[in-house]
């Protein structure tokens, strides 16, 4: 095992890495700038490629480009480039090719501040095109560590589901400085629960049938298999077809192959659950570390609290959400986008509040106070700009 | 089917799914002659499409392995797998004056600038023909169309003074051929040239349109009528006349003159990776 003191930014390259990827395009931006920055001085040692492309769209399908030719490939990005990703998201998803594509979320809309923290793209990271018809897999690190791990697993997803994956991160997990573990040895690795998947090569010269099956190999081309793939609505030998009866049974395929699997993508960390808590919080990424420390001094006061972290984002894993109590979901947005999955997910009488800041973390103190107004049975409500809260 | 679509096409797109008396079959044609000609097996080639006429009507009619990229972004799919593809085989793809000169434009000056080793037919038929006939960049001034009812007034890529061409030799294009679809032999050299180039080839090829363009432009459905009409606003170069919009034949060619993009990538990589041999990857 090797120790080093490092960014998220670093540990993400040096998972992709691992994970054999061999070709990475990108567009600078802020704060994933870093990411592209250590791919161009590493890949080529290990003789893969780096390349800047002209513009996010042009990155993204790029990397579809070297996946398509046999390479597992990746991106990195933040917001304004995660939209310029939307078209070739589609066709990777609807061509059903492996990718990785990470997300180190800022503040917007637009813009916004580029060098904090963000989680403006929940929803985006399961609607990350247009069309709809699909189901999309997203991971969501709280450190660097963490993002070293993710990273691996994604693109183990990606291989077997044959699908983009987003690992969606948020600026302090990429820009942060932390204690990186990185396994050297397969008994390491192993140890680490990391898990690896070769690409295969599809046989052609048919698309996919209509099943739910994962482990089918992408298309390749260039490998004498006279494969077919396009935007268009498939056959199931990959003609371009206008029939609604096509058109069901690849939004069949395209959806259960990941829905049926979920057992295969569904991580999460959970606290005092089983404790009868009053309270449950939520939190993904960075918050949910100060998340964590606040619940675990508040139970260590007595309070019934307990804390839902997904580390899968998508599929949702709503079978987190059974237990009736009141859920608090703590979110770097002011809008509270994982408060409307929560409410779906939750028992209908379920009262599901909302804490969350812009560009910077609550504090332990501010969480105590919240937890303390809620087991009190006092309503949330903002209070002055500094956050929104319901 | 002839001999040639039996060797390379799909019987399932042939007869093609274009309209009755579309010139897209005579681009087809000449790609999958010089194909023959050069002696290139099925698995040698990937052919690669974009949206509108020239990609629906183009993509899986070749036997091999075929794609069809979104809107205007199919260079971009095609200069990733440039890269990743071995040097021997060939990326060609046809596409339209809209996916090219338009939505594609940005990327497809990004392969020119790299000289990523493909052939790029354009298929123009002179507007967005698949979406009922407006006009485009390269719709000639004063056409009617759907959407320039009072005739084309905008600015376009083939006027005097601002030939699309020039601006990818500009860019670094190393072969460059402008034809009309009528032009049989000449454009089956101009393509077995440009597969032979290491490097960026463009062919810009005027094609007719009977269905929507001619429609609107002419007021005649008549094949005949828009063969004429495109053959007699087309010269070869150097025997312009007033009423030439279209100069056709071999308009740039350093063919070969510098590196090819993968070759620089490999040869760069391979020259860090011997570098950095013996000190792992740290």
């Amino acid at each position: 095992m090797r120790r080093v003191l490092e960014t998220g930014n670093f540990a993400v390259t040096e998972a992709a890495i691992m994970a054999g990827c061999r070709a990475f395009f990108a567009y600078p931006i802020t704060p994933a700038t870093e990411i592209a920055e250590s791919m161009s001085k590493f890949l080529p040692r290990v003789g893969g490629v780096y390349l800047q492309a002209e513009d996010e769209t042009a990155a993204m399908h790029m990397v579809i480009g070297a996946s398509l030719g046999g390479y597992k490939a990746m991106t990195a990005t933040s917001g304004p480039g995660y939209i310029l990703y939307a078209d070739p998201y589609g066709w990777a998803i609807g061509c059903e090719i492996p990718l990785v594509v990470l997300n180190a979320q800022r503040v917007g809309p637009v813009s916004g501040i580029t060098g904090a923290p963000g989680q403006g793209e929940f929803y985006m990271s399961r609607y990350p095109t247009q069309g709809g018809n699909f189901e999309t897999i997203v991971l969501a690190p709280n450190s660097a560590q963490e993002a070293f791990q993710l990273t691996v697993e994604a693109f183990y997803l990606s291989e077997r589901f044959r699908t983009p994956v987003t690992v969606l991160a948020d600026q302090l997990v990429t820009d942060g400085w932390e204690d990186i573990s990185v396994p050297e040895t397969e008994e390491e690795k192993a140890a680490m629960g990391l898990r690896f998947m070769e690409r295969k090569v599809h046989p052609g010269p048919n698309f996919y049938p209509p099943t739910d099956e994962i482990d089918l190999p992408p298309v390749v081309v260039g490998r004498g298999r006279n494969v077919l793939c396009s935007d268009w609505t498939p056959t199931e030998e990959g003609f371009d077809i206008e029939t609604v009866e096509a058109q069901h049974k690849h939004a069949y395929r395209l959806v259960y192959k990941i829905r049926n699997h979920k057992d295969l993508i569904t991580r999460h960390e959970t606290l005092f659950l089983d404790e009868d808590p009053e309270v449950i919080v939520v939190a993904y990424g960075t918050p949910s570390r100060v998340v964590k420390t606040a619940v675990k001094k508040a139970r260590a006061q007595g309070q019934k609290v307990g804390m839902i972290r997904p580390i899968s984002l998508w599929p949702f894993p709503d079978e987190l959400f059974k237990r009736k109590a009141a859920y608090l979901s703590v979110e770097l947005n002011y809008d509270g986008q994982m408060v409307r999955e929560i409410e779906r997910a939750a028992p209908r009488d379920s009262a599901v509040h909302f804490y969350g800041k812009c560009g910077e973390l609550p504090t332990v103190a501010e969480l105590q106070r919240v937890f303390d107004r809620l087991l009190n049975g006092q309503p949330l409500a903002r209070d002055g700009w500094e956050m929104e809260a319901w | 089917m002839d001999a040639l679509a039996t060797k390379y096409l799909r019987s399932r797109k042939i007869p093609s799914t274009a309209c009755s008396g579309c010139g897209l079959g005579q681009c087809h044609k000449a790609v999958v002659q010089a194909i023959d000609e050069l002696g290139y097996k099925v698995e040698d080639v990937i052919w690669a499409t974009g949206i509108g006429c020239a990609g629906r009507q183009t993509y899986a009619t070749w036997k091999g392995d075929s794609f069809a990229g979104t809107h205007g972004r199919v260079y971009a799919i095609a200069r990733g797998l440039r890269v990743v593809l071995p040097p021997e085989k060939k990326i060609v793809m046809t596409v339209g004056d809209g996916d090219a000169f338009s939505i594609g434009f940005n990327h497809l000056l990004h392969c020119v600038r790299t000289n990523a080793d493909m052939t790029v037919m354009v298929c123009d038929n002179l507007g967005y023909q698949s979406t009922g006939g407006q006009y485009g960049w390269t719709t000639p001034a004063g056409v009617v169309t759907d959407s320039s009812p009072y005739g084309m007034f905008d600015p376009n890529w083939v006027q005097s003074g601002q030939d699309v061409l020039d601006i990818l030799k500009a860019a670094g294009a190393t072969f460059l051929a402008r034809h009309v679809s009528m032009d049989g032999r000449a454009m089956v050299e101009s393509v077995k040239k440009a597969f032979q180039n290491r490097g960026f080839s463009l062919i810009h090829v005027i094609f007719p349109c009977t269905t929507n363009f001619a429609n609107a432009a002419l007021g005649s459905r008549n094949p005949v009528d828009l063969f004429r009409w495109i053959k007699e606003r087309a010269a070869p170069l150097g025997e312009e006349k007033p009423n030439t919009i279209w100069r056709t034949g071999i308009y740039h060619d350093a063919s070969n003159s510098r590196p090819e993009f993968s070759q620089l990538v490999w040869g760069k990589v391979a020259e860090i990776r011997g570098r950095y041999a013996h000190e792992g990857t740290h």
